[in-house]
């Protein structure tokens, strides 16, 4: 066990009764949870000893737990729980505070963990950032193509696009690595670890590109869909952006890609998943007495802000022809925005859980009893 | 208007806590009318094999509440009847005690002569519904008053007329009448009592749908001589001995979705229950699955003992889900917390320990009164009204008896300061 605590207990048990898993205290240790959970492994069941652990605010063990991570918040052991504890609930303000207490820069995880008052500082300094940048460069002014109308790379050149992101992600890939690292040094201890990496990362992505855990959830067995279409459609949003760059640089294509252009297609078949996905995640949140399980200010955050980039993606693909180009512009600076937003802080909010859920599994995959 | 001196003490209910509450009080010289809206007395208490922790059969202490019944004639018993109107008077209650028709009066010895040639039969109350019984029998063995009773709606016309002609005693009357009676009583104690928490709620354990899972008053009635197996333990579905047992403790109990308290009751129940199994099936093997074990006072040394025998497991851990396997066997799914680590168990007969629900939450009795949360009595002094036993809270026999006799103290206390007063 470290000596060095992340965080002192009593500062946990607080930060965790202040964002939604004040339930914990209601917890007497029955178990009904862990055995009604269809995803704890038989020999590190959860979640009846991580209630345990963070009634004793043992931030430590908690960080080093890789069960709080194969949670998918399922909340079947919710439903069931006879203190009306909701472990669901619990185990994904947990989830939150190992993603802040993780961080690296720990500031920056701070900054995003307390995102229900940061939250307008997270979404504004990217948009005074990109409004004082084209105000730099072309003074905000919108310039149509005579043939084409209006062109976004003539509002806002690739070359910035490239810097900003570039920048940007290389950054917060830095920082999730780290984490990462920090994470997966944290959660060895104990089970020895067998087998190779690579070949586990890959059954692990594999399980992933098919939702596989989503499908023994019994309480909210609905949320797969949702998820599984904004996974595959941020994954064709992100193809599509790599073979922008190679309609451009190999192919040697002129921007915009005409509508039918199988690359556009790739991009739209994305964008189609995402609106899908994106009302259907937005719905289960807004259902009355949602088994979802209760929405914090990091969970809406990030849902707010991957919304966001959505809407905007296809508004402003729709709006170069409909809209007046100067709305268009507004859009793409919004679209702009959100998608700087979700990048910079990728390991600092609930976006993170792709890095270490994935940890977990592969983790978990590696120390399973052949 | 009956002739009941205005100190008359009404006592609802003749389970042990009703009938100890009677007697006591007519032993200091009060008079008493005790009703029970069940044809015989002795409630939940003579469905029981065996009292924990002394081990013995409820119906020897029951048969010298009887005789002592039976020899007071300060105690006015009237089963078969309720309490169907209450009225606050200035000494007390005006309460109307209605009696349901009589088809086989007290002229019945018992004989048994009516049974024989009655050929409708209906699931037996007495035995939890586990078998069939004729529609014109005794309650039960030890019952008492020692009349038959007729379920009137079971029986053809032909077993009706049968029942008539078969009686030697002239004691059925198939045109007896609902009888009402009114009386002025000085105070009330209320002693309903309880019912077991319907398994039928707890899908998750697949009570009421897999003939292996049984609640623990069932099992009282497997142990029990005069019980739907004569006195053995075996499975319903196949009518063969268990090889292994598991209890299941807390099902519906300390659970906001079903009883939010503990009935206090259950583990101990639970552990005189593996002593019917182990010492009826010495082979068998028991596994009790429990979140804490709640033996107070005296009753650990029933933990200790029961703990210490052979083939007897105590494993903490709730039990998530109760599902039957294609081979006949129960699959158990719980965490074994001590061990950290997840198990399917298996057994051949569940037995749920379902808690006490009390009557008095069904809000049938016509007197205002005061309940907590859950259902439960509290005692009115200003109304004369006093609860005793599980009407009162979750408890044991032994505690019943104990608070019984201090409700009859309270409501004498009270009946006196009217006379004072008035």
């Amino acid at each position: 066990m470290a000596s060095q605590p992340l965080i002192s207990s009593a500062d946990f048990r607080k930060e965790l009764q202040k964002r939604g898993g004040d339930t914990v205290s209601r917890c007497y240790q029955c178990a009904t949870c862990s055995s009604v959970c269809q995803l704890a492994p038989d020999d590190a069941p959860f979640p009846r000893q991580q209630m345990l652990h963070a009634q004793w605010g043992l931030a430590d063990r908690l960080a080093a737990d890789p069960a709080v991570w194969l949670c998918h918040q399922c909340n079947d052991c919710t439903e069931r729980c006879p203190r009306d504890a909701k472990p669901g609930d619990v185990m994904q303000t947990v989830r939150s505070l190992a993603v802040e207490n993780l961080a690296t820069p720990r500031f920056m995880g701070r900054l995003v963990g307390k995102a229900s008052m940061t939250w307008p500082l997270l979404l504004g300094l990217p948009f005074v950032f990109w409004v004082l940048v084209l105000y730099a460069i072309n003074g905000l002014q919108v310039t149509l193509d005579p043939e084409k109308g209006l062109v976004y790379d003539q509002f806002v050149p690739h070359w910035l696009i490239y810097i900003v992101f570039f920048s940007t992600t290389g950054a917060a890939g830095l920082a999730a690595m780290l984490s990462g690292l920090k994470f997966w040094k944290l959660i060895d201890n104990g089970k020895r670890r067998a087998g190779s990496f690579i070949s586990s990362t890959i059954s692990v992505l594999w399980e992933i590109a098919i939702h596989k855990r989503f499908d023994k959830c019994g309480a909210t067995a609905g949320r797969k869909w949702g998820h599984f279409m904004l996974v595959w459609g941020f994954v064709g949003a992100a193809a599509a952006s790599g073979l922008i760059i190679v309609a451009m640089y190999i192919m040697h294509e002129e921007l915009p890609l005409p509508i039918m252009h199988p690359f556009k297609w790739v991009g739209n078949i994305g964008a189609v998943l995402l609106v899908f996905g994106g009302v259907m995640v937005l719905g289960n949140r807004l259902q009355e007495n949602s088994q979802a399980g209760k929405a914090t200010a990091f969970d809406n955050y990030f849902l707010g802000v991957v919304l966001t980039v959505i809407a905007t993606g296809v508004l402003i693909e729709i709006g170069r022809f409909l809209f007046d180009p100067g709305l268009a512009c507004w859009l793409y600076i919004i679209h702009l925005t959100a998608v700087l937003s979700l990048f910079a802080t990728f390991p600092y909010s609930k976006f993170a859980h792709i890095l270490y859920r994935t940890l977990a599994m592969v983790h978990e995959r590696m120390t399973a009893k052949q | 208007m009956n002739a009941s001196t205005p100190q008359t003490l009404l006592v609802v209910g003749a389970g042990i806590s009703g009938v100890t509450a009677a007697l006591e009080a007519a032993e200091a010289g009060q008079e008493v009318i005790l009703v029970e809206s069940e044809a015989s007395v002795g409630g939940r208490v003579i469905r029981n094999h065996h009292y924990f922790p002394k081990m013995c059969p409820p119906t020897c202490g029951m048969e010298i509440n009887i005789q002592r019944l039976e020899h007071n004639p300060r105690v006015k018993v009237m089963t078969s009847t309720r309490v169907t109107q209450a009225t606050r008077t200035d000494s007390g209650w005006q309460v109307r005690l209605t009696q349901a028709a009589r088809t086989i009066n007290e002229r019945c010895t018992a004989c048994g002569e009516c049974s024989k040639v009655c050929k409708a039969t209906v699931p037996d109350p007495h035995n939890a519904n586990m078998n069939e019984v004729s529609a014109v029998r005794l309650p039960h063995p030890a019952a008492w008053p020692a009349h038959f009773i007729l379920d009137r709606d079971a029986c053809s016309e032909e077993d009706l007329r049968a029942i008539v002609s078969a009686c030697k005693y002239n004691a059925v009357d198939l045109d007896a009448t609902e009888k009402e009676d009114t009386v002025a009583v000085s105070a009330v104690i209320i002693a309903t009592g309880w019912h077991p928490y319907p398994v039928e709620n707890l899908d998750q354990f697949g009570a009421g749908k897999i003939a292996d899972v049984i609640a623990n008053v069932q099992m009282e009635r497997l142990a029990a001589e005069s019980g739907p197996t004569a006195g053995k333990i075996l499975r319903p579905s196949n009518g063969e001995a268990p090889k292994s047992v598991a209890f299941v403790q807390c099902a519906g109990s300390r659970d906001v979705n079903h009883l939010p308290y503990c009935s206090g009751i259950c583990c101990l129940a639970s552990l005189k229950q593996a002593i019917y199994v182990k010492e009826q099936l010495p082979e068998c093997e028991v596994t009790m699955y429990y979140i804490d074990r709640r033996a107070p006072g005296r009753n650990e040394d029933l933990l200790t003992r029961v703990a210490g025998m052979e083939g007897v497991k105590l494993t903490k851990g709730k039990v998530g889900k109760v599902e039957a396997e294609s081979d006949g066997s129960l699959s158990l799914r719980l965490e074994d917390v001590e061990a950290g680590r997840l198990l399917t168990a298996s057994a051949d007969l569940v037995v749920l320990a379902t808690g006490m629900v009390p009557h008095l939450k069904d809000g049938k009795l016509p007197f205002e009164l005061k309940l907590d949360d859950d259902g439960f009595g509290l005692d009115d002094p200003d109304a004369k009204i006093f609860i005793a036993g599980v009407s009162r809270r979750p408890e044991d026999v032994a505690s019943s008896v104990r608070d019984a006799t201090g409700a009859a103290a309270k409501a004498m206390v009270a009946s006196l300061s009217q006379q004072r007063s008035a």
